[in-house]
């Protein structure tokens, strides 16, 4: 894959053969996910379809990947430097020519530096310009014009036209020769692949990095007793597997012995572990933190949980709606425009003075080469992601930015995203005792346990002294102090008779009085009601969509001022309710963490993921919230405009100059000098531009 | 200025030989984790270098 309009290709060949149902390339991730009858096409016919499309396919392993993608970027490191490099020293033999004075510079030295320009000039074309050439054809066989097209030819004609004036003087292509500026243009584009291959490589491997949840092996346990270390695609429904405390489980199953915590943030989000005990399910993926577990096996491989999940995701993300990129709408009336121009140019000079008729049409074409063109989406779109950046969100996918634009609507998750994932210790009182002394106990107690409550409460970590300590699931933590007197903390209703219905947590001596009641909410972030507010005034509807209670769902929306909300959804609501509003003709801008979340972040039109939610959520996302500071996302969608208004005006820019240089091709006046300055200056000015963005 | 004869082609082959000497070394994967070779100077000899295990998952150019 070479850039984003590669994927309509290969989507194009593979539909055209007999069989295949469906296929769906992401440009993003390079995947191609194809449905085809096996009865009446044999997988090698469908690679080999591929090959003759000019692309290579290999099975969907994280291996083979990632070493082609390491071939990729070291190919890519040597043209880009082959090309830079050699085009500076091009520059530097154009030089004498340029400042030289009449005469000063002898017939056979000019000559000379010419053709040590040539002999330079000849790896960057041969080597260098490949991928363009590659790319122009595979374009013009699917019968499309893309951007790849002006820019083959541009590079094309120039070298010819320049080794024609270089081998014949005074020949039909005239004697002046653009080796400095051909060299250069085709390094500035190599510089700006570059970059779009590095974006393109880190959401390859994010998406990757989701099969690192699963362990590497497992410990079966025979019947016999005794126990075997095997890979998990060797265990098999029915069978026992034992998890220590720190493994991740390989399969999904249910426990049979053992206690413990364990952490599922992969599958929910929530950093909060969840106690387990025999006869619970537990899933693939998810971490055990402490205790031994023997589990029975109920499903592996791609039927458990997290990989069904992970389809959905993928399902969802390769029928994303798709954007128009603005160049690629550009590129086909440019193409034909510039083409159309050099043939009249050629026919009106062949009536005027057809020994220069060759000439005039060469210049006309080396004039138009795209680079500014070509430079201006990359150059605005790298600088806009490096301002995000520098606020807390990064960009996986830069044409991100083209698609924020037009958001209208941004719905958030709650748990973890516009509210802290995890409680705080809201209000606290004992109706006849020291409140604050019995805190300080109560948390120190919480801290030997690992329920969320428990958590919330133990904020400094100090345990102090306890003796006997039970932890009883469902209902709290017991044990005795260094007098012997028993106290518990737990649920109101388990500590004492009759409970306080405002609390949610108590503390007190078995039985007897005072007891401390606590009160724990979730909190909002703090910049949660500022950013939903910002969101408001630029004239964006919000939404909240949780898989939360309806009730604490309501309350978090009052408290931020959002009007549309909806609590107790599941993953699948959830996708429909985007689906929805996408059908309505809403542009979505999902806010979101956690693997439940994937499947709709997937399915909206933007998403951005929160930089702690599970790995899932991250590698899907076009963006990651790494610094939590919600107030980014307005400020993203204000410099996504601001991106686009720039890129309008580079492009604006690029007609200009080709405005401005044209008349002079068709006059037969292009000297190598201002040919190339101005493709310097219009490059210049489009990156220059571009820079405006950083502030 | 006779000299300038032979110093252009000279200084053509030396480019050509630089260029060969750079595709060596990205091909021999040299400059494939820049922030590894810094490091190793901390590291004791019997000792793996953490990072490189990470960033070859994450490893972003």
């Amino acid at each position: 894959m070479h850039c984003a309009a590669c994927s309509g290709l290969i989507e194009a060949a593979l539909l055209k053969l007999p069989g295949v149902a469906a296929a769906s390339v992401n440009a993003a991730s390079a995947r191609l996910s194809l449905r085809w009858q096996p009865a009446r096409l044999a997988l090698a016919n469908v690679l080999s379809a591929l090959q003759a499309a000019g692309y290579r396919a290999t099975p969907d392993v994280a291996a083979p990947a990632r070493a082609l993608r390491r071939q990729e970027r070291r190919q890519a490191l040597w043209r880009l430097f082959v090309a830079g490099f050699l085009g500076m020293q091009v520059m530097m033999m154009a030089t004498p020519a340029y400042v030289a004075g009449a005469g000063e510079l002898a017939p056979d030295l000019d000559q000379l530096l010419r053709w040590a320009s040539w002999v330079l000039t000849l790896p960057v074309m041969a080597f260098s310009a490949m991928p363009f050439f590659v790319g122009a054809g595979r374009q013009l066989r699917a019968g499309r014009l893309g951007m790849e097209v002006p820019v083959a030819l541009g590079i094309a004609v120039t070298f010819i036209a320049s080794s024609g004036a270089l081998f014949d003087p005074g020949g039909a292509f005239g004697r002046e020769v653009y080796f400095d500026s051909l060299t250069m243009f085709i390094a500035l584009l190599l510089l700006a692949r570059w970059f779009e291959l590095g974006a393109r490589h880190r959401a390859a491997e994010a998406l990757e990095a989701v099969a690192d949840g699963l362990p590497m092996a497992a410990e079966r346990l025979l019947d016999g007793g005794g126990s075997e270390r095997v890979p998990p695609e060797a265990l098999r429904v029915g069978d026992r597997i034992r998890v220590v405390a720190g493994e991740a489980f390989a399969a999904d199953g249910q426990v049979l012995a053992g206690q413990g915590w364990v952490n599922e943030a992969l599958l929910t989000g929530e950093s909060a572990p969840v106690a387990k005990a025999p006869g619970d399910a537990v899933v693939a993926g998810s971490l055990n933190l402490d205790g031994s577990l023997v589990v029975a096996v109920q499903r592996v491989g791609a039927d458990t949980t997290a990989q069904g999940i992970v389809r959905l995701m993928q399902q969802a993300q390769s029928q994303r709606p798709r954007v128009g990129g603005v160049l690629d709408r550009v590129a086909a009336g440019f193409t034909a425009g510039v083409l159309l121009l050099a043939l009249s140019a050629g026919l009106a000079w062949w009536w005027i003075e057809p020994a220069r008729a060759v000439a005039v049409a060469v210049a006309v074409l080396i004039v138009t080469c795209p680079c500014a063109l070509t430079l201006a989406a990359p150059a605005a779109w790298l600088t806009a992601s490096g301002a995000l950046a520098r606020r807390g969100l990064l960009l996986a996918d830069l044409s991100a930015l083209e698609r924020l634009c037009n958001v209208d609507t941004v719905i958030f998750d709650k748990t973890g995203t516009v509210s802290e994932d995890r409680l705080r210790l809201q209000r606290h009182w004992a109706p006849g005792g020291d409140a604050d002394r019995l805190l300080a106990m109560a948390r120190g107690l919480a801290a030997l346990s690992r329920h969320p409550h428990a958590r919330a409460l133990a904020e400094s970590g100090d345990a102090g002294d306890w003796f006997d300590v039970h932890e009883l699931p469902g209902r709290g933590i017991e044990a005795r102090d260094a007098s012997g007197r028993l106290w518990r903390l737990g649920a109101p209703a388990w500590v004492a008779d009759p409970p306080d219905p405002a609390a949610r947590l108590a503390f007190g001596p078995a039985g007897a009085a005072p007891v401390l009641w606590l009160d724990l909410a979730e909190l909002p972030r703090p910049d949660a009601a500022e950013a939903v507010a910002a969101l408001h005034a630029a004239g964006r509807r919000v939404g909240l969509l949780s898989g939360d209670q309806p009730a604490a769902v309501a309350r978090m929306a009052a408290q931020l001022q959002i009007d549309g909300w909806r609590g107790g959804a599941t993953p699948q609501d959830k996708l429909a309710a985007v689906k929805q509003s996408q059908a309505r003709g809403e542009r979505v801008l999902m806010v979101g963490d956690g693997i439940n979340d994937a499947p709709v972040l997937a399915a909206a039109d933007v998403c951005i993921a929160m930089g702690q939610g599970a790995m899932l959520a991250r590698a899907h996302a076009d963006a990651l919230l790494v610094s939590n500071r919600l107030m980014a996302v307005p400020q993203a969608l204000a410099l996504a405009r601001r991106t686009r208004r720039v890129l309008h005006q580079n492009l604006a820019w690029a007609a200009l100059y080709n405005l401005a240089c044209v008349p002079l091709a068709l006059a037969g006046w292009l000297p190598p000098l201002a040919a190339g300055i101005g493709m310097a200056a219009s490059s210049l000015i489009v990156v220059l531009n571009a820079q405006r963005l950083a502030r | 200025m006779d000299i300038l004869y032979l110093l252009i082609p000279f200084s053509v082959v030396l480019v050509l030989l630089i260029v060969a000497v750079f595709g060596w070394a990205v091909n021999s994967g040299q400059l494939e984790d820049l922030a590894k070779e810094g490091e190793r100077i901390l590291l004791d000899e019997d000792q793996v270098p953490q990072s490189s295990a990470r960033k070859e998952s994450s490893a972003s150019d």
